[in-house]
């Protein structure tokens, strides 16, 4: 075969694995969101009905602006923390060595659990009798001695922060380190021969050339809180009430529990487009090289 | 305070604030370990020293719960996946890597982008057809799902891999009147052989972590080992005991795993993001 066919007979398969897979159910995501689309009515996944799904979550539903709430929240708090924490564990760690390599691998292990487990390992550690982070937080902070996490809204949706935060950082340091490491050394060396002290080394030196590497770090952490799901229903099932509903949690709650595929599906969009801006600035840093 | 000594204590400070994360970071993970060897009396309470039992390994796997079946739907599950995505993946990475197609790089944006397509938009449509065609609760039908997770690290992965593998091996067997398909059977395979199988691991990694498929669309016969955690809640609350055994299971193998591709792993989530 010559390669001028060969090429494209390489690929095809690869594409219509993809097409089937993910481009079809977007697709037919997209017909749903326009129909009635009740799972126990027979015909009324083919039933058109405009733009009602739409805007029966903009003007009737509370619960959809509140997961659009709890979502944005989680979204800002996950992802500043975890850049931020995972930025400060970098710069320790980069400088190698023993034991900071060790420390490296180690960090491999909570990034291999699966986050349904992480969720059941939170709930575990904040179980109100004998949880090891509730006796912890307990003593550290008298007035939390004796509250039930998972029971209070706010703290609820704290604890689904932590476990995700907890689970992210390993990945986002290991990333940072990857990222320091490309920055030439001499370019720091000469600010501190100029006398520049550590912070300000850090400031005007590190973190302007680091920016590429961040930037990929908070798109890809962004899309990942965007999309969470397995963790909060593990730990919280969206509960205390809808405290910590995400919007994932929203649509599948929807679409499975209650039946409303059509309406389901119309949210699950909305969900589609900041995916849409977030992966274009991501494929911008992919391609910026080529 | 000299120079000298300034340097000390803030080593010492970097120590400690390392350790502490290690700390942070471990205890979650320890507490598991050590609730899985508890007996259901001790696991209630917040104990440090107890005597282990290997008992909770047993009863996870009998009645009621089973957890063989869900061990052996997990590992058909993510097998199955990996052996099919890897070889579709390296024809598509090799023809990526060493040709110019009409539309490639919009064909590479699509693959990056469906990646990050929230896993709840494409289940819907899936549970309907699934539901009309009979593969709701069938190993088959989640390991069809599963490709649209894992096709596109797979692809990009191992386009990064053969990116690396340089061409004038290729070029000299060409000359010598090898075919295109022999070269990549006895140059091109060989030599991306370690990447493939890194590949693999982190694609058997993401299917057998994969949680919101399962959850939709298994009930009985295909659940697989993440959903099965949900057996362990009892009319009198989560039984942390079996939970924490069943979790080592889950997570042990992964593990290892993760270890032995470590120094792939950033590149892989990142898809090349980072270079």
């Amino acid at each position: 075969m010559r390669d001028t066919t060969l090429k494209y007979v390489l690929v095809l398969p690869a594409i219509l694995v993809v097409f089937a897979t993910a481009i079809w159910p977007l697709i037919e995501s997209l017909r749903l969101s326009f129909t009635v689309g009740r799972l126990n009515r027979p015909g009324s996944l083919d039933q058109y009905l405009g733009w009602e799904n739409f805007t029966w979550a903009f003007t009737q539903e509370p619960a959809f602006w509140n997961s659009v709430w709890v979502t944005a929240v989680y979204t800002v708090l996950t992802v500043a923390l975890t850049t931020i924490l995972a930025l400060g564990l970098a710069m320790l760690l980069a400088p190698g060595g023993k034991f900071r390599s060790g420390v490296q691998t180690l960090l491999i292990l909570p990034f291999a659990m699966s986050p349904a487990l992480i969720g059941v390992s939170f709930r575990f550690m904040f179980n109100p009798e004998f949880g090891l982070f509730d006796a912890f937080f307990g003593v550290m902070i008298p007035p939390l001695a004796d509250v039930s996490w998972l029971a209070d809204p706010v703290l609820a949706f704290a604890v689904c922060v932590m476990a995700d935060v907890w689970g992210w950082i390993p990945f986002l340091t290991l990333v940072l380190i990857g990222g320091l490491a490309s920055i030439p050394q001499d370019t720091i060396e000469a600010a501190q021969v100029d006398g520049a002290s550590g912070w300000r080394v850090f400031k005007d030196v590190t973190l302007p050339q680091l920016a590429p590497v961040l930037a990929v770090v908070i798109i890809l952490k962004s899309i990942f809180s965007l999309k969470t799901f397995d963790q909060i229903f593990m730990l919280t099932n969206g509960g205390p009430g809808t405290a910590t509903q995400t919007l994932s949690h929203y649509i599948y709650f929807n679409g499975m529990k209650y039946g409303q595929i059509g309406y389901a599906a119309s949210v699950a969009w909305l969900m589609v487009i900041p995916m849409i801006f977030l992966t274009y600035a991501y494929a911008k840093f992919v391609f910026r090289k080529d | 305070m000299t120079g000298k000594q300034k340097k000390q204590i803030t080593r010492a400070l970097q120590t400690a604030l390392i350790l502490i994360a290690i700390i942070i970071m471990l205890v979650p993970i320890l507490w598991i370990f050590m609730a899985a060897f508890k007996s259901h009396v001790d696991v209630y309470q917040l104990k440090l020293f107890f005597t282990p039992t290997f008992e909770n390994f047993g009863l996870v796997f009998d009645a009621p719960y089973y957890l063989g079946e869900k061990l052996v739907n997990s590992t058909i599950v993510a097998f199955v996946t990996v052996v099919l995505a890897v070889p579709i993946a390296t024809m598509a990475a090799y023809s990526f890597s060493r040709f110019r197609l009409r539309g490639e790089t919009a064909m590479l944006v699509i693959i990056l982008a469906t990646q990050f397509v929230p896993a709840v938009v494409i289940i819907l449509p899936f549970f309907v057809m699934f539901r009309d065609v009979g593969l709701l609760d069938t190993r088959l039908g989640l390991i069809l799902v599963n490709l649209a997770i894992v096709m596109p690290f797979a692809i990009w992965m191992i386009k990064g891999f053969i990116d690396g593998i340089p061409l004038d091996t290729e070029e000299a067997a060409m000359v010598d009147g090898s075919s295109r398909v022999q070269v990549i059977r006895n140059i091109v395979l060989p030599m991306a052989a370690p990447g493939l199988l890194t590949a693999g691991i982190f694609c058997f990694i993401i299917a057998w972590n994969e949680f919101l498929f399962a959850l939709i669309l298994t009930n009985k016969d295909a659940v697989t080992l993440p959903i099965g955690l949900a057996l362990f809640k009892a009319e009198e609350g989560d039984l942390w005991n079996l939970l924490s055994a069943a979790g080592i299971i889950i997570m042990l193998p992964m593990f290892v795993l993760a270890l032995i591709i470590r120094k792939y792993f950033v590149q892989g989530m990142t898809m090349g993001a980072v270079r």
